[in-house]
């Protein structure tokens, strides 16, 4: 087939187990391009998995709509009379059209433009024209709502899945996946700023993943920041400060990391040093965080400037300013969303410096981001050509080399020099995902945060 | 010269300018458009520096799909996410990028080609005009990529030292999801 795919081939729990080999680091390409492991994904990586869908502040009067994706299937975000957020499939259970056609929006109910279905904020099917006349009453319409996935929220972002079995939000989001959303929430309650910039990229959207964690890149591929004098890259990739969280069911951070005597020195600062400290930094340094982000991030993810992933696809960066979400569009196609938040109470120079920032470093015309596309759709496109995709990809980068250790609340974390264990930890829990029939499974069947040599 | 100055095209002014005083204008201005065309899909961008205003104000709001009726939230206002939101010093170091060597989405470069139509004078005030038109940024790459951008876009020309030089440009593209790896050619 076109794309590289084996047509029909069921992958057996073995086959996807040995996908990928931690303990030498290479990964099958196939995993890049595979279209049954691609519907497979969908199956057991985004229906099964807690999915971000959009904060408190994008949608905040009752009516108020967000259209996002749980893997390719459409899901209106409306926050309803109570104050509660519903995340409803957005397809009519009449004939499939789609309720709500505008990506975001205010509505009183949601009217299908096919035959004029009606349903509430809460998904109820309130009204079918020809009730009586064409049905002669006899529909059921308590069976016809919308398909209403479960929503929870964590410091105002929503979070959807579609699974019943799924553990909370909390649970799913562990240690790792708390102190990613924490850091957006590091300088104080935050509000996402009007427009999500959206562009596809011809890529397997786990190679957009990885490259979060990955600090090798950056002084090669993004050189031109550098030689046109956009940003020092030397003063943000502190190759030899790495710090890498691992977290349960995939979830990690990967980047540069405060040492424990410059944490002990910020941490001795009054919260009025810090800010001072920290408007007296370069553009482009990560603000110095207030006392209360210790409470947020934890005593180790408190010294993290690096990027969190929270599983599978929404990486955390800029130290919270941005998220971006990395959303299948088949094998070889990826949508990026990038959503930008700000404190609630920043001064206008603050959130006209940080929103500046935010337009110019990430996003398809972004000084960083526009040399990234390119290297993740022609390594995607090697994944399907026939004595390539047999090659498999090498990331063995410290490999055996690096202690894993468990801070004093059970975060287990390696510091280190720049290397590719937040990849590995990514591809290891891939398999296991996939590997696993339904959550009673991943929770027996899936590797906990080691301690020791990594 | 005097009375273009004084006018504002489809209001009631007391000295409207003549068809041959418009249609040179027109001319003009878009002579201008496409040199300054010319010279991006000629790859001088160093040149195209030098029709920028030092107080350019170069910018592409975030579009989405949006009902009829609160079709007045379709774009993103000044102040909040953009595409781009440039000024001069910015688009210097996009043209420096363009010139390191290592701007590997320019590197090999693409071939571009941008149309510049439906050219209409908005409004002239002092010694700016403003410019609306249609663009159609076509952009090659590699062996088989292609990206397309069309869109409205509003320029300001400014009459400096003889010549025009290029003080605003707003574009408001057309898609809302941007179907490209990137965005990395000036429009």
């Amino acid at each position: 087939m076109a794309d590289g795919t084996q047509v029909g081939h069921a992958w057996d729990r073995a086959e996807i187990l040995s996908l990928f080999d931690p303990t030498t680091g290479v990964l099958d390409r196939r995993v890049l391009s595979d279209e049954a492991l691609y519907q497979l994904e969908l199956e057991r990586i985004f229906a099964r998995s807690w999915n971000f869908m959009c904060h408190d502040s994008q949608i905040p009067e009752p009516g108020d709509y967000f259209i996002n994706y749980i893997g390719e299937d459409q899901v209106i975000v409306v926050r309803d009379e109570d104050g509660g957020v519903n995340v409803l499939l957005n397809t009519c259970r009449h004939r499939g059209n789609a309720l709500c056609r505008a990506e975001q929006g205010h509505a009183k109910s949601f009217v299908c433009s096919y035959h004029g279905w009606n349903y509430g904020l809460d998904g109820r099917l309130i009204g079918v024209p020809g009730l009586k006349a064409y049905y002669r009453d006899e529909i059921d319409r308590s069976k016809l709502g919308l398909h209403k996935a479960r929503a929870e929220s964590y410091l105002g972002f929503w979070y959807a899945t579609l699974a019943p079995d799924a553990p909370s939000l909390h649970d799913f989001l562990g240690d790792v996946g708390r102190t990613g959303l924490g850091m957006v929430c590091a300088h104080g309650e935050v509000e996402c700023v009007d427009g999500i910039q959206k562009n596809v990229i011809s890529c397997n959207w786990k190679i957009a993943v990885d490259n979060l964690f990955d600090w090798y890149h950056v002084a090669y591929s993004h050189a031109s920041a550098n030689t046109a004098g956009f940003m020092d890259i030397s003063q943000i990739l502190h190759p030899k400060n790495q710090m890498v969280m691992l977290g349960e069911y995939g979830h990690g951070i990967g980047g540069p990391g405060i040492p424990q005597e410059k944490q002990d020195q910020i941490d001795a600062m009054s919260d009025e040093e810090r800010l001072a400290a920290s408007r007296a930094a370069p553009p482009n340094s990560p603000r110095i965080r207030p006392s209360k982000a210790k409470k947020l991030m934890g005593p180790v993810g408190v010294r993290s400037e690096g990027h969190p992933n929270i599983f599978p696809n929404l990486w955390i960066t800029m130290s919270g300013l941005q998220m971006c979400l990395r959303l299948p569009r088949g094998p070889s196609k990826t949508e990026l969303w990038w959503f930008t938040f700000v404190p609630k109470d920043a001064p206008p120079a603050l959130r006209r410096n940080m929103i500046w920032q935010a337009n110019h470093v990430f996003g398809p015309a972004g000084i960083l981001e526009q040399d990234d596309g390119e290297n993740w759709s022609q390594s995607t496109s090697a994944a399907r050509s026939l004595s390539s995709r047999a090659l498999g990809q090498y990331i063995g980068m410290g490999l055996g080399k690096d202690q894993a250790v468990a801070g004093e609340q059970g975060e287990h974390y390696i510091e280190s020099c720049v290397g590719e264990h937040g990849q590995r930890w990514l591809y290891r829990a891939w398999t296991e995902w996939m590997a696993a029939r339904d959550w009673a499974d991943l929770k027996a069947n899936h590797t906990a945060p080691p301690t020791g040599v990594v | 010269m005097g009375m273009l100055e004084q006018v504002r095209l489809g209001a009631v002014v007391s000295q409207e300018p003549s068809l041959s005083e418009r249609a040179l204008l027109q001319y003009e201005v878009e002579q201008f458009l496409y040199a300054e065309a010319a010279l991006l899909d000629a790859r001088k961008h160093r040149e195209w520096l030098g029709l920028l205003a030092d107080d350019i104000h170069y910018w592409m709001p975030i579009r989405r799909t949006t009902t009829l009726a609160e079709v007045d939230r379709e774009f993103t206002k000044l102040g909040d996410m953009a595409y781009f939101d440039d000024d001069r010093a910015l688009l210097e170091i996009r043209v420096r990028k363009l010139e390191a060597g290592s701007a590997w989405s320019e590197d090999p470069p693409s071939r571009s080609r941008h149309f510049v139509s439906n050219v209409r004078i908005l409004d002239i005030a002092g010694d700016e005009i403003t410019v609306e038109a249609c663009f159609h940024l076509y952009r090659s790459r590699l062996e088989r990529d292609v990206d397309s951008w069309i869109g409205r876009r509003v320029d300001v020309l400014r009459r400096t030292d003889g010549s025009f030089r290029l003080a605003k440009r707003h574009l408001f593209l057309d898609q809302t999801v941007i179907l490209s790896t990137n965005m990395s050619t000036i429009f």
